[in-house]
């Protein structure tokens, strides 16, 4: 009796699991049939909207939906962006659960972002299986768009419109050789993928150049710092900490001082922000220029902040307008390609290295890098923060 | 020796904090026989009433009272805050419960647990919360104090540390020399027998949930005076608390402070003598070198049965 009930359970069992592949065949079928391009199609942002890092979510998200209400017409196209969250406390489970159900669902034909590189990792594999263009406003860690030590972990389906880190790496490293002089730096990481390749590519820059480098190593969970400031030597010029949450940042600087430690705190583009990291004689650096510097972008601004009032223009949003614009040209050269419906989604992918933009929000033209889905000649830079805890452009 | 000096200011800072916790744990356990796995959340319920609290007081910049009545108002609101909450937990999801096999207010625990971390989650959002005390009066927390040698000890650690110390001590005057602390004493004895005795263990109950709740929102404050505070932090905290209300000898108060020291001890001084990767790998180390080689803790009792 009880032989029959195991048998009976497991037919069942195989019965259900072959019923659900059956109906995850046709979803994926389905989905990759043509889409009108007069339908409304909706363009996921996958980027952390909540935890440590939803300062630059938030930010993107009101730039992303700025340009979608106020370019898609221009393309002929009606947008639905929606936000995809993942909360970079919470690993790579966000991003991978986030891309099955994006490639099931037929309306999405492009994907804004992953914003961190983490999550591009965890995802751009489903998402180039399933032909999805996915341009990342953020995602900076170099082997995502080129090989770093026999490793690639992007896909030629996913773009970024920002620099990598093999340029942020080496370009901290060396504002911090020519302009600082340093003699002595402290290399913290935080055991992710972002920190992890930025602290090495800063880590091979200094050495190369002679100066002495001591390597730490916090849980991405760590909240009090002050064991680590401890091993911060008293004659250390600068601590470059790449966190993805500005508030560690700001606390690590805290206990620097409250040490006694004369180091300076160097983040990377995650501890933009000026309202959580505002520690004076700090620096960060950023992927992106202070925009409201740029004369061409001043009707833009006026009207993002009106449409956001009290916000303050940050770094992290501008790019991410720019990669709705980016995937929103795709989604136009497609559909004129294709005659109004959109075969495939590979079509839209094909189209995104095509796309040129003049007046790029960032300043001059928009193009891609002929090596690698990278812009081209894209720079980073690095900004001190100032007495009243504003960030001043110095490199 | 400089290191040495900040590593130990840094252990007792930390190990303060985790004492606090420890107390609630140990507290609950020894009246009623609970582990209280929701304390950790308690704890960092009391650290956003203390954020709270101070935003209405008009944030750390421009704060409406002097720095030491700030800090004595937020902590005194994120003690007295967290004491309700201890309450209405007990109330409504321990007291249901208590004549119920020993699962089961355990399982309940973890829900009141995950309830209150959802819940806070939803009210709140996962965006950590900073108190920005580095703003209040320039700076004057973290650059006033005195030296060891070359080391500073800012007034943000002694406030700290004392804070903790003062409560704890406090905490064991009212549970060995008050009438309130016999009556407690003697329900974690023999609950039975001290009912017959004619003490209200309603009450006793309720009190022992007021005390550790109220501890763990000093020690919520404590802790978000220095670092920034989020949702998730109950966890971490509670696990910290647990683990050292355990290695000191669950239901011992005077355990409680001590497990909670050895726990900042050993954290602190492997991350700066040994590697800071490391320091989680000793501290529940210790935890399972108590469980195999003395399992009532460093101050606890061996439960001896009669067979």
């Amino acid at each position: 009796m009880k032989k029959g009930i195991s048998l009976f359970l497991a037919l069942a069992a195989t019965a259900v699991v072959a019923a659900s592949a059956q109906a995850n065949h046709r979803t994926a079928a389905s989905a990759s049939a043509g889409v009108s391009c007069k339908s409304t199609f909706t363009l996921p942002f996958v980027t952390p909207l909540t935890g440590g890092a939803a300062f630059l979510g938030q930010e993107q998200m009101s730039w992303a939906s700025y340009a979608v209400k106020t370019l898609a017409k221009s393309y002929g196209l009606k947008i639905k962006l929606v936000g995809g969250d993942t909360p970079v406390e919470q690993g790579a489970t966000p991003a991978q659960d986030l891309a099955q159900k994006y490639v099931g669902d037929k309306s999405v034909v492009a994907i804004l972002g992953p914003s961190t590189s983490g999550a591009v990792a965890a995802s751009t594999q489903t998402y180039f299986s399933a032909g999805i263009a996915h341009l990342s406003p953020s995602a900076t860690r170099s082997d995502l768009t080129k090989t770093v030590g026999g490793v690639k972990e992007g896909t030629p389906a996913f773009f970024r419109d920002v620099p990598g880190d093999y340029i942020q790496g080496p370009s901290d490293a060396n504002f911090m050789i020519k302009n600082l002089k340093v003699k002595k730096v402290v290399i913290m990481d935080f055991q992710e993928p972002y920190s992890l390749g930025l602290s090495s590519a800063v880590d091979t820059t200094l050495k190369a150049a002679g100066v002495s480098t001591i390597r730490l190593s916090a849980p991405n969970t760590t909240t009090d710092y002050s064991a680590y400031v401890t091993k911060v030597p008293s004659d250390a010029d600068i601590v470059f900490f790449p966190t993805q949450k500005p508030a560690d940042a700001q606390t690590f600087a805290q206990q620097l001082l409250e040490q006694g430690k004369k180091a300076k705190v160097f983040g990377g583009d995650g501890s933009n922000d000026s309202t959580a990291f505002k520690v004076p004689g700090s620096y960060v650096s950023n992927f992106a220029p202070d925009i409201t510097g740029i004369a061409a972008d001043k009707a833009l601004v006026a009207g993002w902040q009106k449409a956001n009032p009290g916000k303050t223009v940050g770094s992290f949003g501008p790019p991410a307008y720019g990669a709705a614009q980016i995937l929103m040209d795709a989604i136009h050269l497609a559909c004129k390609a294709d005659h109004g419906v959109i075969k495939s989604r590979r079509d839209v992918l094909r189209k995104v290295k095509q796309v040129s933009i003049n007046n790029w929000i960032l300043g001059g033209t928009f193009k891609w890098s002929t090596k690698s889905n990278d812009p081209l000649n894209a720079k980073f830079y690095i900004f001190q923060i100032q007495q009243n805890g504003s960030y001043k452009l110095v490199g | 020796m400089d290191t040495f000096i900040q590593l130990t200011v840094d252990a007792l800072t930390l190990g303060s904090v985790y004492a606090l916790i420890a107390l609630g744990y140990t507290l609950v356990y020894g009246v009623l026989k609970l582990l209280n796995f929701a304390h950790g959340d308690v704890f960092m319920v009391g650290t956003f009433i203390g954020y709270g609290v101070l935003q209405l007081l008009g944030g750390a910049a421009s704060p409406n009272v002097p720095v030491w009545a700030l800090i004595t108002i937020i902590t005194l609101a994120a003690m007295g805050g967290c004491a309700i909450l201890g309450v209405v937990i007990e109330r409504f999801a321990y007291r249901p419960l208590r004549d119920a096999p020993r699962i089961a207010p355990l399982i309940s625990a973890l829900g009141v647990s995950f309830f209150l971390a959802n819940s806070m989650q939803l009210l709140f959002g996962a965006t950590p919360r900073t108190y920005n005390t580095f703003e209040i009066g320039n700076g004057e927390l973290y650059f006033k104090g005195f030296d060891i040698g070359n080391v500073r000890i800012p007034l943000l650690r002694i406030i700290t540390i004392g804070a903790a110390f003062a409560l704890m001590v406090a905490l064991y005057i009212l549970v060995n020399k008050t009438r309130t602390g016999k009556a407690m004493r003697a329900t974690s004895y023999d609950r039975e027998a001290a009912e017959m005795m004619g003490i209200d263990i309603n009450r006793v109950i309720r009190f022992t949930f007021i005390l550790g709740s109220a501890l763990a929102g000093a020690a919520g404050v404590m802790f978000a005076l220095r670092v920034p505070t989020t949702v998730a932090i109950g966890f971490v905290a509670g696990l910290k608390g647990f683990t050292a209300a355990v290695i000191g000898g669950i239901g011992s108060i005077p355990g409680a402070m001590a497990g909670g020291l050895i726990l900042g001890f050993a954290e602190s001084y492997t991350q700066g003598y040994v590697s800071t990767k490391w320091s989680d790998l000793v501290v529940f180390s210790i935890l399972v070198a108590f469980m195999i080689f003395r399992p009532q803790g460093l101050l606890g009792r061996a439960d001896i049965r009669k067979v």
